[in-house]
């Protein structure tokens, strides 16, 4: 009796073993196609741009599929270094600007030459640096952003809001009264909408007051968090977050996406990229109603008519150093990357790689803005390692303890500080 | 004597046959082992014998794209050993295991017992909610459970502020660590409940009812009868349920990773987290590897229980 029952049992646990193992896919590569590894914010935000780009490689190459994949900015890496160990490396990746260092400098990408790409004098600066190792090229500028306030007029014009704020002592007056009108019978009501893992948006108070992430002194990255400057701005963005969010502060500004919260109403502004703002009114997921109340301001400094400095976000797009089929690629990147694609996605509220093109949204109220806010940014510390106190969520933790008042300012600053020192002289 | 020699040839060609017999029938479990053993080896061995390799290795994003790492003995270990982040991490994962399964155990055996003593319509609908429960993949499951506790849209926040235990608008489940947690372990009892449930039920429908009733007859209560004469009849049931709720439970990792965005916090690392993030976060696959070969390690103390009361029961029959 007592075997059979282990029999069963023993039965019952290869059965289940097998069945979670039983998940694999077999994949056949064709000769006749290239695999382009996207970031879902082209999905939701430029689908034409990559149709469009698409059809004039095709009309180049015919018989050459293109093979589009969409990624999410969580785990693309991850992804990308299992095709590395697998030898079935994608042709054409898309890094984001803060992540490309780690990869040029471990010869993870191919060499390319700048005179192939169009637009390459005239490239921005910051993008073309992050694309820049030892003096050599390993990727193409794809697109830059920053971040600025989208906030509903009428509900500023109904808390008797005039005009926009100037500092960042008006914007928390404003956020306040908002708060007042309208977060009193509706607990899930946001003045400004910020998840707690915010990092981009977070630090931004850091530089604001004068501090940095880190900075290198004798050949030595030393975490700078926990210094004066910066404990203040950490201090005054818990005040602003603590004051004016009902975010949640353990999630970031992508779960759920911020954009598609604030389309339900319940949020009077958020920080965000300029695309977010068209997603917000996207039929489909967001609320087109809203169209005519939504407008945009850059955040402001805690000095009287300065600008916050706002991260210069941005994306690059490279070639694999184990890609088959490097030409196609970069045919696919001079697609993607020229005067024609880079027009389509400025009028979404990118910003152009290009400087030539810098002029396109300046009429538009939609998108100007944002243009204005790039004006003074900040960006990561520039060493090889950086990317993984990102993937290691040091910011994101740090944030999460000030935020929900578990740890001080000043003890989850020097944690992350430590934290950060031994990554990226490790 | 005088006979036997007479005989030598036949004997001999007898006893030659005989002894080849004898060897055949020695090696045949080792021939019929063979297999099994190939097989294991193929499957468990080398990977086994590669992650090893591995912790041995400075193998990070440089030697992956060469596909070759550079030996360094144990310095991959000396460096998790001297790292206060993965005691407790280790001390964490041991707690945490020892809660879940401690909470499967006692409810599976509760609910067992319950289903023992019902009518038989309820007891089909009620297995069958075990199945179901059962059948319901890993990833699914959690997800279902993170929309439930979600801050802004959950239900639990919604139904706890409704029937009012307290005011749960925006809780955040995930705040606190413990809390976060408890949210965690609810998912794992709840999915490990049905296996372990379904298990000990067949062994109870073995129990042989005059022992229940001979006790009964003695004078013992529900409690007695449970203690004294079931639970000793299904002591080796119990034993492997345990042994193998401790092997799943010590590697528990969708359930976390999922339920947090796939971004947990270092306050949310269990063993097999911090594994992962160390190898395909920060492509410290060496150290990575290093930490799920002390996994390893940890893992066959607890499963040597295991294997000697297969062993043993093994001996009885």
């Amino acid at each position: 009796m007592k075997a059979r029952v282990i029999v069963a049992a023993l039965l019952a646990v290869a059965l289940s073993a097998a069945a979670s193992t039983a998940s694999g896919s077999v994949r056949t590569a064709k000769a006749s196609s290239i695999t382009v590894w996207l970031m879902g914010d082209a999905q939701s935000g430029w689908p034409n741009v990559v149709a469009e780009a698409n059809s004039a490689f095709k009309a180049k190459h015919p018989g050459v599929d293109v093979k589009v994949q969409y990624q999410t900015w969580g785990d693309h890496l991850t992804k990308f270094d299992a095709t590395i160990a697998g030898g079935d490396t994608p042709d054409v990746l898309e890094l984001g600007n803060s992540e490309t260092t780690k990869y040029m400098a471990n010869g993870a990408l191919k060499r390319l030459t700048p005179s192939a790409f169009p637009n390459n004098k005239t490239w921005l600066a910051g993008l073309k640096a992050s694309c820049t190792y030892g003096g050599k090229l390993y990727c193409v500028p794809y697109y830059a952003g920053a971040r600025a306030v989208i906030y509903r007029k009428d509900q500023y014009r109904a808390a008797g809001i005039k005009g926009t704020p100037k500092s960042l002592a008006q914007f928390l007056t404003v956020g306040k009264k908002l708060m007042k009108k309208f977060g009193k019978n509706d607990p899930n009501f946001s003045a400004f909408y910020f998840a707690g893992k915010n990092w981009y948006a977070s630090l931004a108070y850091v530089y604001d007051y004068g501090g940095q992430i880190a900075v290198q002194r004798k050949g030595k990255w030393v975490g700078t968090l926990a210094s004066k400057n910066a404990i203040k701005g950490l201090t005054v963005a818990k005040a602003v977050v603590r004051a004016l969010s009902r975010a949640s502060k353990t999630t970031d500004e992508a779960h759920p996406q911020q954009a598609l919260v604030f389309a339900k109403g319940h949020v009077a502004s958020f920080i965000g990229n300029g695309w977010e703002w068209p997603y917000a009114l996207n039929k489909d997921s967001g609320n087109p109603d809203l169209a005519p109340d939504v407008g945009a301001y850059p955040m402001p400094s805690h000095i009287k008519g300065t600008l916050m400095p706002e991260f210069l976000g941005g994306s690059d797009l490279a070639i694999p150093a184990q890609s088959k089929n490097a030409s196609l690629a970069a045919d696919w990147i001079k697609a993607f990357t020229g005067t024609s694609a880079e027009t389509g996605l400025a009028k979404v509220g990118n910003i152009p790689n290009t400087t030539k093109l810098a002029g396109v949204n300046k009429d538009n109220p939609q998108l100007a803005p944002f243009a204005v806010a790039a004006s003074s940014s900040w960006f990561v510390p520039t060493a090889p390692n950086w990317v993984n106190v990102e993937n290691a969520n040091v910011l994101q933790d740090m944030l999460v303890q000030i935020y929900t008042g578990k740890k001080s300012v000043q003890a989850a600053a020097k944690s992350a500080d430590k934290q950060i020192e031994s990554i990226l002289n490790g | 004597m005088a006979v036997a020699e007479s005989e030598f040839p036949l004997a001999s060609r007898r006893r030659r046959r005989s002894s080849r017999r004898r060897v055949a029938s020695a090696l045949a479990p080792y021939a019929f082992l063979a297999p099994t053993t190939a097989v294991i080896a193929a499957v468990l061995g080398y990977p086994l014998y590669l992650l090893v390799r591995l912790s041995l290795e400075k193998y990070g994003l440089f030697e992956l794209v060469r596909h070759k790492g550079t030996w360094i003995g144990v310095d991959n270990y000396t460096k998790i050993f001297h790292d206060s982040q993965f005691w407790h991490v280790v001390l964490r994962t041991v707690v945490f295991t020892a809660v879940n399964v401690g909470l499967t155990m006692v409810l599976g055996t509760g609910i067992a017992l319950l289903i023992a003593r019902l009518g038989r319509f309820l007891r089909l609908l009620l297995t069958t909610g075990l199945v179901l429960v059962w059948a319901t993949p890993v990833v699914v499951a959690v997800n279902i459970w993170r929309w439930m506790v979600d801050y802004e849209f959950g239900i639990a926040n919604w139904t706890l502020t409704k029937i009012h235990v307290g005011n749960f608008v925006h809780h955040d489940w995930f705040a606190n660590n413990l809390s976060g947690f408890g949210v965690i372990t609810a998912v794992i009892v709840w999915g490990a409940i049905p296996f372990v449930t379904i298990t000990i039920y067949a062994g109870l429908s073995q129990v042989p009812q005059e022992l229940v009733e001979a006790a009964q007859i003695d004078g013992a209560r529900a409690w007695n009868v449970f203690r004294e004469v079931t639970l000793p009849l299904l002591k080796p049931i119990f034993i492997i349920l345990t042994s193998l709720s401790i092997i799943w439970d010590f590697q528990v990792f969708n359930q976390v990773w999922i339920m947090l965005g796939e971004r947990p916090s270092n306050d949310y690392y269990l063993m097999s987290i911090y594994a992962f993030v160390e190898s395909f976060r920060i492509n410290e696959y060496g150290l990575g590897s290093a930490i799920a070969v002390v996994m390893v390690a940890i893992m066959m103390v607890a499963t040597v229980f295991y294997i000697r009361q297969m062993a043993k029961t093994g001996e009885v029959r």
